[in-house]
This record gives C-alpha cells, structure tokens and sequence, in this order.
C-alpha cells in the first residue's frame, strides 16, 4: 500500500491539482471570513438589542432570544438544508456560496450574540448604574463604559469561535460550494487513493487552523494579564 | 413568492423521524462516552505521562481539534478500506466522532484536574486525610464541579455534530429527514420539523443535565 502511494504522490501533486486546492482554500476561507464577519456584526447587534428596556421591546427580546436558542440548536447541516431549501422553494436565484454564507452568517450571528452577550454581564452592575447616574444614553454606556471593559472578555472566545468555524463550513460541501472539503471528494472519485485526497485536505486545514489557535492561546493568556 | 406550506403531508412521518432521533442520541451518547474514556487517559498522560507519551497525546489532540470533524470521517470510511479495514457508515461515524470527542475531552479534563488547587491538598493534609480521602472528599468533589459544565456543553455539540452522520447514509434524524425529504418532496416542511426535533432533544438534554448537576454537584447552570 505504501509503495503504491509514493508512486501516486507525482501524479496527485500536479500543477493544476495544486491550484485547485489553492482555490479551493481561498473559498473556504472567504467563506469562513466573510460569515464571520457579518455575524459578529449581527450578533453584536443582537445582544444590543437585547439590553433594550421596557415592556415595550419585549417581543423584540423574545425574537432573539428564540433566534439564539434556535440557530444554537440546530445543527449546521439541517440549517444549511433548510436554507438552501427555502432559497429554492421561494425561488430566489442565488449561488449555493450565497446560500453556504447566509448559513454562516445566520449561524455566527446567534453564537457571538451569546457570546457578546457573556461579556456584557462580566462588566459588574455597579459599573452599568455609575453609566445610568451619569445620565448616559445605552449607546453611550456602551461605548464609554462597557465596551472598553467587556471587549478582553469577548475577543477571546469570538476569535476561537470564528476557528471553530473554518471547519464546520467543511459541511458546505454537501451542497455543492466548491470548498477544501469537497476538492477531496472530487479527488477521491477521480480515483486518487482516499488516503492521499483526504489526508492533503486534512494538512490544509490543520495548516491553517493550528497557527490561528495557537494565536488564540497567546492572545488570550496576554488579555487575561492585562486585566490585572 | 410562490410556495405554499403543506405540513399535513410531512405529519405522518414524525414518529419515523423521532425514531431517527433516538439513534442520533446512541450515536452521540456512545461517542461521549468512548470519548470521556480516552479522555481520561489522555488528560492522565498529559499530566503524568513521560515526554514521548506527552508529544503523542499532544499530537493526537492537536490533531482532531485542528481538523473537520467530516474530514476525519471521510478518512476513516475511505482510506481504512485500503488498509483492509472495512468499517460500515455507522462504525466509521462511530470511531470518527469518538476520536474527536476524544481530543476535545482530554483538554477538558486537563484543565478540570488541574484546577485543583494546591492549597487544597494542603488543607486536606492538615486534616489528616487519607490519600482515598482525599479524593473522594476534596478531589473529586471539586473535579466534578468544575467539568460539569464544559462537558455537558460538549455533549450538546456533539448531539448536533452526530447529523453528519446523513452524509454517510446512517438513518438518524437527519438521514430520515433526507429520506423523507426524497419521499415527499417537501423539503422546508420536512427541515422546519427536523430542527425543531433537534431543538427539542438539546433542550431536553440541557435541562436533563442542568438538573442532574444541581442536584449531583451543585452546580449553578442555566437551561437558556
């Protein structure tokens, strides 16, 4: 078995195989880094939304507290049929990446909404009142106050969420978005040993996912010393 | 905006998906389990272990957790067959999600063991404990109180990440909803109805374990 994939190794690593895997990296992690993104973005908003005060904004709070539970729950797969489904039942002409990002986002969007939302309630509520008395507005609490003291608290766990996430868009594959995962397949049905396909793509991604999480630890072992 | 809804005609086939559902919770439970065992002797390694044992459980950890969960399965069901191991979808799912669960838990544990603190086993010296009373009085206690939680929020994941096993053709909940799917031809219906299962299983096994740690460890959790 060995000798036969040492034999096979020239024929895999082919110029035009190589840039496939290229391509193929570069769309996994636009996908990965543009659905983060916009989740953080919406997920931020999120728990924003969800400080708002009042009998008034209950069905607002309700939303998204079904919103998070909901995406949190499911899993990637299932939203990923589900919105891919509905693109095709509703008949909205979209890209199956379009369909893998809005996926992405959807589900980004409800994880760093918790998350966001854990480094909002880490900032001690005597901070929050001293923001009240001061006659600040939540915008302003946020952002003079809370935001400055929550963000060590968030950054670490959003940024290995957003890791996290550099795999599970390995399911996007399922639908046809032309990502690592499914280069694999691809090179496995062209009759390359399984052994040589999966495993180039397993190194890809452990090449890219080893550093950023060691980057993670470092980071977060620096906020954690900083906050003292 | 020309879909209509027809629930009525996906109805009859929820006790087939639920039935789907109960094999997804063998798959993730046995999974959590294997997984909570070389956990165990990995974080027993990686703490007591020589150098050469230390580099290998640290490969192998570095390894699963830096890699797709998919990928590792797709490894396993394609290449193990050229090395004649011939493993059916649910095995090669099974040994795929166990390896996994089996790296995540070793950090988990770790870092639960080591949180003992070392003031702790001192006072539990100044007592004149034994070394069994120790851990079961002092060690123990506190071990359970600290993983409780990071390792009930890894099984929620891991009931999620068990709908990879579709992709291999195991009949769990959401192979059945594939299935039903291509019966059908149904599909937002036949998913709304999935990923309400799925919501309601995670709910109930959130509120499961949140109950058990409070009445078992004490600890404080939260169901949402």
């Amino acid at each position: 078995m060995i000798e036969s994939l040492w034999e096979e190794i020239p024929r895999f690593f082919t110029y035009y195989n190589c840039v496939f895997l290229l391509e193929a990296t570069a769309r996994t992690l636009t996908l990965t880094g543009i659905g983060c993104l916009i989740g953080f973005a919406l997920g931020f908003y999120l728990a924003v939304a969800r400080l708002y005060p009042g009998m008034m904004f209950l069905p607002l709070r309700a939303g998204i507290i079904f919103y998070v539970e909901f995406f949190r729950r499911v899993p990637f797969l299932v939203t990923l049929m589900l919105i891919f489904f509905f693109c095709q039942g509703f008949r909205l002409e979209v890209s199956v990446f379009t369909v893998a990002l809005i996926t992405v986002c959807l589900i980004a969007g409800s994880y760093t909404a918790e998350i966001v939302r854990a480094g909002f309630e880490s900032v001690h509520h005597t901070q929050w009142e001293a923001g009240e008395v001061m006659n600040f507005s939540l915008g302003q609490k946020l952002r003079f106050v809370v935001i400055p003291q929550a963000w060590k608290v968030i950054l670490p766990p959003a940024f290995s969420f957003f890791i996290a996430f550099i795999k599970d868009t390995a399911l996007a594959s399922q639908i046809g978005v032309v990502e690592l995962t499914y280069v694999g397949k691809v090179f496995n049905n062209k009759g390359f040993s399984p052994v040589l396909a999966f495993g180039a793509i397993l190194v890809l991604y452990y090449l890219i996912s080893y550093p950023l999480a060691r980057f993670g630890v470092w980071m977060e072992k620096r906020l954690v010393l900083s906050k003292h | 905006m020309s879909y209509t809804v027809h629930f009525n005609l996906v109805w009859k086939y929820v006790p087939e998906l639920l039935n789907g559902a109960v094999l997804s919770f063998q798959i993730a439970i046995l999974a959590f389990l294997g997984g909570m065992i070389i956990g165990l002797a990995g974080a027993s390694v990686k703490i007591f272990g020589g150098r050469l044992l230390r580099g290998a459980v640290q490969a192998y950890v570095s390894f699963f957790m830096n890699t797709p969960q998919l990928v590792q399965i797709y490894f396993f069901f394609f290449a193990l067959p050229q090395a004649g191991i011939l493993l059916t979808p649910y095995q090669a799912v099974l040994v795929g999600m166990t390896l996994n669960a089996g790296a995540y838990l070793t950090e988990i544990q770790r870092a639960g063991f080591l949180s003992v603190r070392k003031s702790e086993l001192e006072a539990a010296e100044t007592l004149g404990m034994s070394l069994p009373q120790t851990i079961w009085h002092v060690i123990f206690p506190h071990i359970c109180k600290v993983l409780f939680p990071p390792l009930s929020n890894h099984y929620i994941i891991m009931t999620l990440g068990t709908s990879m096993a579709a992709i291999f053709g195991v009949e769990e909940l959401t192979g059945r909803a594939f299935n039903v799917n291509a019966i059908t031809f149904r599909s937002i219906e036949v998913f709304i109805i999935t990923a309400g299962i799925y919501v309601g299983i995670t709910i109930l096994a959130s509120a499961i374990l949140v109950f058990a740690g409070r009445w078992l460890f004490r600890v404080k959790g939260k169901v949402f």
